[in-house]
């Protein structure tokens, strides 16, 4: 699919033209039947503010009553302005056999009005004359029988800018709305795609210490098998963790003034009984063994601590 | 729809195609969310696992505590060693007349050596004079 259909082939558009057959597209002249041609010297900088201000510098020129798009461009320290009707332009090339869908560009005979000094013979009845570098067409009976004409070979003229079929069929969205609005979402999609790469790749050093891990040990991919290993560790660890802290707690209670009596410890809980040398010492010892969670009891001097496994 | 067609709403398919781009990387971007949001915590947990799975293995599979063991048999004087008894992956010893020091300096090796301890009994039978007994696997 070509949007932007470019050819170096060039046709002249003039009423008397003969039905021509088109293999390849082309890019079409526009003689002055198709357009009226305004050149104004305007303070303007832009050539959107020169298109906004162009229907008002037609009015009277043209017929109001009938739809027209307009073209601009700088022309030398002017404003070179041109009214067309897409339609009437359309409903003529049809009428000589050329396909819309053949038509790449439109330009106007008038971009190259400098370089067309002496007339050009365009039928037997029609000349297309610059006057005042204005190109007219003229009927040719009322010019001099002797005049010499220009031969026109399109194709080695530069022509700048010009119209598309498309553009000039009136897009409903204009091409500097479609440029700001295709910016901004391509913007937004680039930013979606950036984030969604750092979202993604936030996983990754998860995902390759698992890799690594997983290649240590192949076996403990399976869930069910990593479960069933630590139902068998987990109990173990906490309860000889819990034996061993409760242990160097017990040891911390026991002093010159605090002496172990005993100490039990089995599967299902650890006993320890001391002896204290006074009632204070007594206090300080169950106070700090319910801080770390163990029972207290005893009578007297003798205390006993108990904590369940 | 021929190639005019497509020239006259060039502008239009431009923008469609570039809400289009915006739209399916907004889509990737959902599914990248959602793909962490549900990965994320199973990956972690995983590696969790795994890595306590290893750590316990080290600490509890007893390969070593044979040789562990060992220090608990010559830490008091031979005649404080009433019996012990080490068969396949248990350990029963016996002590006698143990000072408070050398009640601790067993104790301490004890706590460090990765064993169950099943049974622990002290008892004080006199003055700074201890019994222990111990039973312990791995």
């Amino acid at each position: 699919m070509n949007l932007t259909a470019k050819s170096n082939n060039r046709l002249l558009i003039h009423k008397n033209m003969e039905p021509v057959t088109l293999k390849n597209s082309v890019d079409i002249i526009l003689t002055p039947q198709f357009y009226t041609f305004l050149r104004e010297d305007l303070d303007l900088n832009f050539a959107y503010q020169a298109k906004q201000i162009a229907p008002s510098l037609f009015d009277g020129y043209i017929d109001s009553s009938i739809e027209h798009q307009y073209y601009v461009y700088k022309c030398d320290k002017n404003w070179c302005f041109f009214a067309y009707n897409i339609d009437e332009i359309d409903l003529f090339l049809e009428s000589v056999g050329i396909e819309k869908h053949r038509v790449s560009k439109i330009y106007f005979i008038q971009q190259i009005a400098d370089e067309l000094t002496e007339p050009i013979l365009l039928s037997e009845k029609s000349v297309l004359l610059n006057i005042d570098d204005v190109l007219t067409i003229t009927p040719k009976r009322i010019l001099n029988k002797e005049l010499t004409y220009q031969t026109l070979d399109l194709d080695g003229f530069k022509f700048k800018g010009g119209v598309t079929m498309g553009a000039a069929l009136n897009s409903f969205v204009s091409l500097k709305e479609t440029i700001i609005l295709s910016s901004l979402l391509f913007i937004l999609g680039t930013v979606f795609m950036v984030e969604g790469n750092r979202i993604k790749s936030s996983i990754a050093t998860e995902n390759e210490q698992l890799s690594a891990l997983l290649d240590e040990n192949p076996k403990y991919a399976s869930g069910l098998l990593r479960s069933s290993i630590l139902e068998k560790y987990q109990p173990i660890d906490s309860n000889e963790r819990l034996k061993r802290e409760s242990i160097k707690e017990i040891s911390k209670f026991l002093s010159a003034k605090s002496q172990l009596k005993s100490l039990t410890i089995n599967e299902k809980s650890i006993k320890v009984n001391i002896t204290t040398s006074n009632n204070s010492i007594n206090k300080q010892i169950k106070e700090h063994a319910t801080a770390k969670n163990f029972k207290t009891s005893g009578a007297g001097l003798n205390l006993k601590v108990e904590k369940k496994l | 729809m021929n190639l005019m067609t497509l020239q006259r709403y060039r502008n239009e398919i431009i923008l469609l195609i570039a809400l289009l781009f915006a739209l399916f990387a907004f889509m990737f971007r959902l599914s990248a969310n959602t793909y962490v949001q549900e990965n994320k915590l199973s990956i972690q947990q995983q590696v969790s696992e795994i890595t306590k799975i290893s750590n316990y293995q080290k600490q509890w599979d007893g390969k070593k505590v044979p040789n562990k063991i060992k220090i608990l048999k010559t830490i008091v004087n031979k005649s404080k060693v009433k019996s012990f008894q080490k068969k396949s992956k248990k350990l029963i010893a016996s002590y006698v007349n143990l000072t408070a020091n050398e009640l601790n300096k067993i104790n301490n090796k004890l706590l460090n050596i990765p064993v169950q301890i099943v049974n622990l009994q002290i008892d004080e039978k006199s003055k700074n004079q201890f019994t222990m007994e111990l039973t312990c696997k791995w």
